[in-house]
């Protein structure tokens, strides 16, 4: 069984997952619409440092495409929004959170 | 009252506040392996999609709504290519879809025993 995230693994980086489909991600109008959403709705809870939403990519299959990235300037931030937002809807999914490792963020390895 | 003009020129995706429990399966997760990952949400799709199918909840999900196709009727006179059946038909699919996945990715997993294969007869 799936273990609930615990408050010491926190990281800077908060991953969403289950919010998105790859195809819903390649019309760019409705790419930005989704980023914009998100980014509106991650920033009640801390100052975002950068975010991450991987396209799908014809030529390739591309890692982490339909996970969410967002990294936040300190860790409790992060925290904060894991509690906020894991079991919230987004559109007509559930979204389910983890943390990040930060260099494997960093180096898009998702 | 929908006369208020806002900068916004829609609703947001998210939902309200209210959180979604599925027994057995957390929303907020410690890391997983890409598998690990790839597996469990896998089974979240699928209680969402099952609860939808259980409790019939056919609103309309897509943010553009797809042009209707021309009614089809039954002997009745009924139409039943309604935007809820096919609402309906688009759920069973994916649930159907994503269940033939799970049989055969997930080790020791037992279809709900609400889910019945479907056959390829119709009515």
């Amino acid at each position: 069984p799936v273990a609930s995230a615990k408050e010491d693994e926190a990281t800077r980086v908060l991953q969403l997952m289950n919010m998105v489909t790859p195809e819903e991600l390649e019309d760019d109008d409705e790419y930005q619409d989704i980023w914009d959403d998100i980014a509106e709705e991650c920033s009640k809870f801390g100052k975002i440092i950068d975010m991450k939403i991987p396209r799908p990519n014809k030529a390739e299959a591309v890692p982490g495409c339909g996970l969410i990235f967002v990294r936040y300037e300190t860790k409790d931030q992060t925290l904060e929004a894991l509690r906020a937002l894991a079991g919230r809807k987004f559109a007509d999914r559930t979204v389910v959170a983890t943390f990040m490792d930060e260099d494997n963020y960093l180096a898009d390895n998702f | 009252d929908d006369g208020a003009e806002r900068k916004r020129k829609r609703k947001s995706r998210w939902g309200d506040e209210q959180k979604v429990i599925m027994p057995g399966l957390p929303t907020s997760v410690s890391k997983l392996s890409k598998e690990q990952s790839e597996k469990y949400l896998l089974q979240i799709r699928l209680e969402e999609l099952s609860r939808k199918l259980r409790i019939g909840d056919f609103t309309p999900t897509e943010r553009t709504r797809s042009p209707s196709p021309e009614p089809v009727y039954n002997a009745d006179g009924k139409r039943i290519n309604t935007r809820e059946a096919r609402i309906k038909k688009k759920l069973e699919d994916e649930r159907h879809r994503l269940m033939e996945l799970a049989i055969k990715t997930i080790p020791n997993f037992r279809p709900p025993t609400d889910y019945k294969r479907p056959t390829k007869t119709q009515e």
